[in-house]
């Protein structure tokens, strides 16, 4: 498994670099904005939103505190910028080099389905933990990080709740991958379902009937940045038991495929009759 | 002396893709040492026998022995001793040569010798440090034929081995064939060119439309085609003679300075009369794949062989 993760995670380095490098020079921005943000008036400022935009944010009630700060700015919509990351990379975790016609010599050589697919699970998850813990430790490094006044283990605590969500809708494209025609349609779909569910949540805030529904998603379990006030480890134990209930689907369908020698399935849905033998 | 259950054995093997059959039976049986040749056109099921050997797709029904092994039930130990050449070779573009290499010499537990690696890389006029993104087909191919015989495996399942490669490296692998069958490994391989399986096999078997025609030795293939002979005269010359000759058919003589003809099975007589003849040039026409198979096929559409 071994050589398979290390294999993984070096397919994955450029992004693993990309991303983290990314959210670290967005982090020190919104770290540096810090100490001006509390020495504003913020009162009359929040009267003006509209009821909307205050459901979507719900940090930002508390945007000159620590935790509503680092939610409204940062936690509570890295669901969908990292999520991009996490649908690509789980999308394509196996089907991507099918389609590329690579996995046909990989499964050649005396490597068990099984390992081929947990190591690279394993990868996955890695490469979501480093990608978050680079733009995390960029919220730590400046002075200015001081006004905000948490530990380090405070600062990392909302990067366990992102990193289950980031697991569970990466999980998601992954199964989607071994059950649709292409990456592209696993990707799409996987991403989809996360917008939706993020909108979901937003307006359940607003609508109690929606709320009910939204129960049932994995958004609605997501902390954001109030995990640095404590982590709700049920919801934590939850999102990650609902990821691995996913991989572990999509491994059975793994282990069960024909793996094809490149390109994407057949886009046909309903099955075809079998065509009588063809005389020589 | 201990019994060695034979390398490949095949019982009717069927394969569906869908509605389409590519296997409809296949029964096969491949002796250990042997270089045998699988021959068939395009679609004919030749890569998707090779692929159920390998477990990378699962046979709908029959049943399949490689090196005595059931590939589906323990599919690690069968690619433990099997090289597998694809016949459409895809490779991690990021990687240069050397990395792939040791990427595939990892997922076989880092088992690999790398001088013996070095000297594959020299015969196949292979550089290890080229970016495979800038490799052209050819040079894909030479990855490919290093990958499969680097860990001097005991069956080598090649799909089209020497496709894309120029003359000189096609005589190198079959040089490195050789010396993987004098070192005891089997190889089964496929290919839809005649002549490259009568360089190469000791036996051939012949599969159209997911079944096997005919199992035979090249030899055998050879003589039951016809071949096309295209004569030129040094000076005029009435080669009529040739025309009335046992097995040869369509002579024609458009100039006194050209002829040609189809000439079925042994070639002595004609050589014999050609002697009496001012022959400056003769071209033979090796038989296409698909004159050979005019030649299974020709009796309203029922196999003669």
């Amino acid at each position: 498994m071994f050589a398979e993760l290390r294999f993984e995670l070096g397919r994955l380095k450029g992004r693993i670099i990309g991303w983290g490098i990314g959210l670290a020079v967005y982090a020190l921005m919104m770290v540096l904005l810090y100490p001006n943000v509390v020495s504003m008036d913020f009162d009359a400022y929040l009267k003006a939103f509209p009821p909307e935009m205050m459901a979507f944010f719900p940090g930002i009630a508390d945007i000159n505190a620590p935790a509503g700060y680092l939610d409204t700015y940062y936690f509570n919509y890295m669901t969908l910028i990292a999520g991009i990351l996490a649908v690509g990379v789980g999308a394509g975790l196996v089907v991507q080099q099918e389609e590329a016609g690579i996995l046909d010599l990989i499964l050649a050589h005396p490597i068990s389905r099984t390992v081929l697919f947990w190591g690279r699970y394993l990868a996955m998850l890695l490469c979501l933990a480093m990608v978050l813990l680079i733009g995390q430790v960029a919220w730590m490094l400046p002075p200015e990080s001081a006004e905000l006044g948490l530990t380090w283990q405070e600062f990392l605590q909302p990067c366990l709740p992102l990193w289950a969500e980031l697991a569970l809708f990466g999980s998601l494209a992954l199964l989607l991958s071994l059950l649709l025609p292409s990456r592209r349609a696993a990707s799409g779909l996987a991403g989809a379902l996360l917008v939706g569910n993020y909108l979901l949540v937003g307006l359940a805030n607003l609508n109690s009937d929606i709320k009910r529904i939204a129960e049932l998603t994995p958004l609605h379990y997501y902390q954001g940045g109030y995990a640095v006030l404590g982590i709700e480890w049920g919801w934590f134990a939850g999102l990650v038991g609902v990821a691995l209930a996913l991989a572990v689907a999509a491994w059975a369908l793994f282990m069960r495929r024909d793996i094809r020698v490149g390109g994407e399935h057949e886009w046909r849905l309903l099955p075809q009759r079998r065509r009588p033998a063809q005389q020589p | 002396m201990s019994y060695q259950s034979p390398a490949i054995e095949l019982v009717g093997l069927q394969k569906s893709y869908g509605p389409v059959r590519a296997l409809r039976g296949v029964d096969l049986t491949v002796e250990r040492g042997e270089v045998f040749g699988f021959l068939g056109p395009n679609g004919a099921g030749k890569t998707t026998t090779i692929r159920c050997m390998l477990d990378l797709i699962r046979p709908d029904g029959g049943t399949i022995r490689a090196l005595g092994l059931d590939p589906q039930a323990q599919p690690v130990a069968v690619q433990a001793r099997v090289g597998y050449l694809p016949g459409e070779l895809n490779l991690e573009p990021n990687l240069r040569v050397r990395q792939m290499l040791r990427y595939l010499g990892a997922l076989r537990g880092n088992r690999i010798n790398w001088g013996h690696v070095a000297e594959l890389s020299r015969q196949l006029q292979l550089d290890l440090d080229t970016p495979v993104k800038n490799l052209s087909k050819g040079n894909k191919q030479k990855v490919g034929i290093v990958q499969a015989l680097m860990a001097r495996p005991e069956l080598l399942l090649l799909d089209e081995p020497t496709s894309g490669l120029d003359p000189l490296i096609q005589q190198a692998v079959y040089r490195l064939l050789r010396e993987a069958q004098d070192g005891g490994a089997t190889i089964f391989f496929s290919s839809h060119v005649i002549s490259e399986v009568e360089v190469l096999a000791s036996r051939v078997a012949i599969i159209r439309h997911g079944r096997i025609v005919e199992t035979l030795e090249p030899r055998q293939l050879l003589q039951m085609t016809s071949r096309r002979l295209r004569l030129r005269f040094a000076r005029p010359a009435d080669a009529s003679a040739l025309g009335e000759l046992a097995g040869v058919s369509q002579f024609a003589q458009p100039d006194p300075l050209e002829a040609s003809l189809v000439v079925e099975g042994a070639m002595d007589r004609l050589i014999v009369a050609l002697a009496g003849l001012p022959v400056a040039d003769l071209q033979t026409e090796h038989p296409s794949l698909e004159e050979l198979f005019l030649t299974y096929y020709r009796d309203d559409g029922k196999e003669v062989a």
